[in-house]
């Protein structure tokens, strides 16, 4: 069945496009010289019926158009015969028409179909067999023509939905791969699972660690309604029949695709489709390609916080190491963290940056750890070559961290943070902007820090003294802009609260 | 929608309207629907971006391309439906 309305729905199409082609027009034009005024008609159908004959041809023929046209059907009759004869030899077959006049009929071929006919009645000429030729290989030519552009126009129609479907993929895959961070990751997919399935909600839920259930991660309705987010045990539900039976559950309002990997990770639940139909196997195909590419940007995402937690732990024992061994060297408290933190965004410093400051306060004095001893721990005043000695720590501290890549953003810092905004720092003696910006947040805030912290060899200066010598030594020690944000940041009540908690500032 | 009526004028303009009209479930960078309305890059993407300032286009930002996608707004789509339709007539 479906083949035949193909067929038809070919055939049909072959004859508009013929109708309107400009070489069969030339061909009417050129022939109908030759032949002193054809009436040219086109029979679409292979094998048509006596009644359909007449129709065509007697709204075209003059003949039967004319007196007594009722008594004349039996010319029309003839017509059909040898359009039948016509389809069967495969050949352009001549006749006598009425009145002494003459016509042929041309059958329409594509290898073995016939399609219909081509024919002409009431010329006044006969046809030469060399007319019959060119007029033979001229109408093979422009039905192989219009056969060509048929195809042509056909296959556009198949590649394109297709081609841009591809690059739809494409463009997912881009926008999906180029964040590491899970918490914009997950809406992301969400978001465009929404768009492409144009469903209504959009629910990604993942693995938990004891396999026993799914964690609602992100929940998006774009028709506005509160949605909870709730816990799913695996197996219960469609997401948790699809994770637990590692395959996509479709249903009428929705459809859930598992997120493999080597194991199942998780499950993306699309609810009510916009155009309110169910859904599809396209959207479920479309939905295990997205699915696939979202299981590599999560394992990516996750590998990668696994990753920076590594680090972190590592530069925290590093520092904890560095505190430990000598006297002079503290670890800042997590409030100074977080100040530096604050500060940073200030200075509208990029998520990167921001990390990469909290490294650098940790570990700003990671040089003091190849200091010698006897320079180090020493309680007496330092002679000349020592205290040149303690000014290669920035040096030292950058050599040491050299090695960890990951740690590359943070050493101009760390070799940086004891330059002085007005050139008489150390170890390059840069001024203003020719220090990184971060050296420069990690000059303020473990200046702060160490005026304000207690120490077993002195009392800790009240928050007021330390934020007056701040003061005092910006646009000289210190960048004005960065002593700026230092004093509205201390001026907040939970960085307040924190300090007091840590004890800095001579609290108690 | 007189706006978008003027900015339709443009034939760039209603050339990715229409694509993304009849391609809702698109979502394609400035390059690749460059391709489909067969026009310079730079041109579409300034486009793109127009078509966003005014809603009829989505904008999902990454760091390394934009991906811009149709509207889900039905009110939005019916009145391009009926411009477009009122284009096609005349």
């Amino acid at each position: 069945m479906e083949d035949i309305k193909t067929d038809k729905e070919y055939q049909k199409e072959l004859f508009d496009r013929l109708k309107k082609s400009i070489s069969l027009r030339k061909e009417e034009e050129c022939f109908g010289v030759c032949l002193n005024s054809a009436i040219w008609w086109l029979v679409e159908q292979p094998y048509p019926k006596l009644s359909d004959m007449m129709k065509i041809i007697s709204g075209t023929c003059p003949f039967l158009k004319g007196p007594g046209s009722v008594k004349k059907s039996g010319c029309v009759k003839l017509l059909w015969d040898i359009v039948k004869k016509c389809g069967r030899a495969r050949t352009l077959i001549r006749f006598d028409c009425v009145e002494g006049l003459h016509g042929f009929v041309y059958p329409i071929f594509q290898g073995d179909k016939l399609y219909g006919y081509l024919g002409t009645c009431y010329t006044k000429k006969d046809v030469s067999p060399q007319v019959i030729d060119i007029f033979g290989a001229f109408t093979d030519a422009i039905v192989r023509e219009v056969q060509k552009e048929l195809e042509l126009s056909k296959l556009y129609e198949t590649i394109r939905p297709r081609a841009i479907a591809l690059s739809t993929v494409h463009t997912v895959h881009r926008l999906i791969g180029s964040t590491l961070d899970m918490n914009e990751l997950l809406p992301r997919v969400a978001r465009l699972s929404l768009q492409i399935i144009r469903a209504n909600r959009c629910s990604i839920k993942l693995v938990d660690s004891t396999k026993k259930l799914l964690l609602p991660k992100v929940t998006i309705d774009l028709r506005e309604k509160k949605s909870k987010l709730k816990k799913v045990r695996i197996g219960n539900w469609s997401p948790g029949k699809a994770v637990k039976f590692g395959r996509p559950i479709r249903d009428k309002d929705h459809l859930a695709t598992p997120l493999i990997d080597e194991d199942v990770i998780g499950v993306i639940t699309l609810y009510d489709k916009v155009d309110k139909n169910p859904f599809t196997s396209f959207d479920q195909e479309i939905m295990a390609t997205l699915s696939e590419q979202a299981v590599i940007a999560i394992k990516n995402a996750q590998l990668y916080k696994e990753q920076e937690k590594l680090t972190e732990g590592i530069i925290k024992s590093f520092a904890t190491i560095g505190s430990t061994r000598a006297k002079g060297v503290y670890l800042p408290r997590a409030s100074f963290l977080r100040i530096a933190t604050l500060i940073g965004q200030k200075m509208k410093m990029s998520d990167r940056e921001l990390k990469g400051i909290e490294y650098a306060i940790l570990l700003h004095d990671a040089g003091q750890l190849v200091m010698p001893d006897n320079v180090l721990k020493k309680p007496a005043k330092l002679t000349g070559r020592e205290y040149d000695l303690v000014k290669e720590h920035p040096v030292m501290g950058a050599e040491i961290l050299k090695p960890m890549k990951s740690l590359k953003g943070i050493i101009p810092i760390i070799l940086h943070h004891h330059e002085n905004y007005d050139g008489s720092g150390y170890p390059k003696g840069l001024k203003k902007d020719q220090i990184p910006l971060g050296a420069r947040i990690v000059a303020v805030v473990s200046a702060f820090e160490a005026m304000i912290a207690r120490r077993p060899y002195r009392t800790a200066r009240s928050m007021n003294v330390a934020l007056a010598e701040m003061k005092t030594n910006s646009g000289t020690q210190f960048d004005p802009k960065v002593v700026q944000a230092l004093l509205e940041v201390v001026s907040r009540q939970d960085i307040k609260t924190m300090l007091e908690k840590e004890r800095y500032g001579g609290h108690r | 929608m007189a706006d978008t009526d003027r900015t339709l004028q443009s034939s760039l303009h209603l050339n990715i309207v229409k694509f993304f009209h009849e391609n809702q479930a698109s979502i394609d960078t400035p390059r690749g629907v460059s391709t489909w309305v067969r026009e310079e890059r730079a041109k579409v993407k300034k486009a793109l971006e127009e078509l966003v300032g005014m809603k009829i286009l989505v904008a999902h930002r990454s760091t390394s391309t934009t991906g811009y996608s149709y509207t889900r707004n039905a009110k939005i789509i019916s009145k391009i439906e009926k411009l477009l339709k009122k284009r096609r007539a005349a």
